[in-house]
């Protein structure tokens, strides 16, 4: 059979996740500085100074953010094939790439966009800076409803299936990272304290879950493509070294 | 029947909760550590009593028995460490 | 007797999908973390929680916790029901188990409901922040409840689907329910 042929485009999805994830972790925690995410209580001249530190990082770091990020394609379909690959309807698959793709948006490039129009021009009004960083933290932070849904898709979809395609726990897994989601949606609301947008439950135990989850799904795949037999049925075990 | 006694004691115990709001005569709270412990430990030996009776944690292979007690445990250290670390 | 302790041994199960307990463990962890920020934020602010916990009815939250370990009970004996293919006393108690979640849920209602007439909002005060956001992702929790309740119900009406393992599944997530509402009860209602 041609199998290591054929699963050579799975692999090129799969790295192209791992790589991506990292990267991403890189660009926003350590290039640009924006995770975890400063105080949404900070003053304009706070905030003005906040940008200054970060200038470069900013600039260079989102521009690199913007020139992969058509990348999120590859990693959403792959996504997707894992649902396709389940026996049931192929609308979860569709629905889970519709959700993702649009979630690009306020999951990365809205928050870039607004950080790095702040940083091009420090001597901007203050007041029009201070409005930029809360667009880009409220529309990265608050619009976690997108990840909501599509967390529940993936869960009826794996506890429907019968094809085996993740373990039944990684279906209540996305439960708990949907319901982590939830508790992001008080961050509109506060300026301050727990609940806010770098707040410790809003923002670090959610963060936790949804670390764990990541790095839980990246190993299901790897596993799965391991498995892949390219039939259409339930998917045999993983093959012992 | 043993279903049923396990709910008649952890209902007890809850009541005796009861007597907690009292305790404080009236509309006033103070601080009280010793409630506060009661109060976290008396509901980690009702969620045990729940792990191991109702949710039949006692039937389960013993691992299960273990990450349910480490995790009893967890919360209790969690909880009563930092109230005692934040009240010092 | 050493018979006995061996046969015992050997009947050891997972009670539903060992899958569902790496949920209620997982599940258990973060709200775990959950408890431990509200802790810590309360030493940190004692006095105004002290004044602001006055304004709950202990009795209130007394009630609460009684109703859900009545739930647990009757899901308990549901599944014992089921096991020893005593179908119709199952469905009685899953019905009974719905009935004293409903109790709950309304009851739960009509105590925020009277806290926001009172004037004390999500937004009050740190203290009723906790509140808040505790009973409400608990009631999120119980909601899906609901979900798992169907589930074992539908499982239980017809002889082509009766899964132990789906009724067992399902009161597990029941129960966990039941022993987070325990934690929350202790404390946002008793702990001074």
């Amino acid at each position: 059979m041609n199998d290591a042929k054929s699963k050579r485009e799975l692999w090129i999805g799969w790295w192209t996740l791992v790589v991506f994830y990292n990267l991403y972790g890189l660009l926003f925690f350590v290039v640009t500085r924006t995770q975890p995410p400063p105080s949404p209580s900070a003053e304009p001249a706070a905030i003005v100074q906040w940008f200054a530190d970060r200038h470069d990082g900013l600039i260079y770091g989102y521009a690199v953010v913007f020139i992969v990020g058509g990348a999120t394609a590859i990693m959403n379909a792959t996504l997707a094939w894992t649902m396709r690959r389940m026996s049931v309807s192929r609308a979860f698959a569709y629905s889970y790439l519709v959700i993702y793709a649009l979630a690009t948006l306020p999951g990365m490039l809205l928050m870039g966009i607004a950080c790095t129009v702040g940083a091009m021009r420090p001597d901007r009004d203050p007041a029009l800076i201070a409005w930029l960083y809360d667009f880009a933290f409220l529309s990265f932070e608050g619009t976690m409803g997108v990840f909501l849904i599509g967390s529940l898709v993936w869960m009826a979809a794996v506890l429907l299936d019968k094809n085996g395609v993740f373990p039944r726990w990684f279906g209540y897994l996305n439960l708990c990272n949907a319901l982590t989601e939830v508790v992001v949606a008080p961050a509109w609301i506060f300026q301050g304290g727990v609940f806010a947008w770098d707040g410790a439950i809003a923002w670090w135990v959610n963060m936790g879950v949804f670390v764990t989850y990541t790095a839980v799904f990246l190993t299901l795949i790897r596993n799965l493509i391991l498995r892949e037999d390219f039939g259409t049925g339930p998917l045999p075990e993983l093959p012992t070294r | 029947m043993r279903l049923f006694a396990v709910w008649l004691a952890l209902s007890a115990i809850t009541l005796t909760q009861l007597g907690v709001g009292s305790a404080d005569g009236g509309d006033v709270l103070v601080p009280n550590a010793a409630i506060t412990v009661g109060a976290i430990g008396i509901a980690l030996v009702k969620v045990r009593i729940i792990l191991r009776e109702f949710m039949e944690v006692r039937h389960a292979p013993v691992l299960l028995g273990r990450l349910t007690d480490l995790w009893v445990v967890l919360a209790g250290v969690s909880l009563l460490g930092c109230y005692f670390a934040g009240m010092a | 007797m050493k018979e006995a302790r061996e046969t015992a041994a050997a009947a050891r199960f997972v009670p539903g999908q060992p899958d569902m307990w790496a949920f209620v463990l997982f599940e258990a962890l973060v709200f775990t973390a959950y408890f431990t920020v509200y802790v810590v934020c309360r030493t940190r602010n004692l006095e105004l929680f002290l004044q602001s916990q006055a304004h709950l009815d202990l009795r209130v939250g007394v009630f609460h916790t009684l109703v859900l370990l009545a739930s647990s009970w009757s899901v308990a004996r549901c599944v014992q029901a089921a096991r020893e293919r005593s179908y119709e006393a199952a469905l009685r108690h899953a019905y009974l188990t719905v009935l004293f979640g409903s109790v709950f849920l309304v009851s739960k209602v009509l105590e925020w409901a009277a806290k926001l007439r009172q004037g004390f909002g999500f937004t009050t005060d740190e203290f009723f922040s906790f509140y808040y956001f505790l009973t409400a992702i608990h009631f999120l929790h119980l909601l899906i409840g609901f979900v798992a309740l169907g589930i074992a119900i539908h499982q239980l009406r017809s002889p082509l689907r009766r899964s132990q393992e789906t009724v067992e599944t399902c009161a597990t997530y029941w129960h966990t329910i039941d022993f987070l509402w325990v934690l929350i009860f202790a404390l946002l209602y008793v702990m001074r």
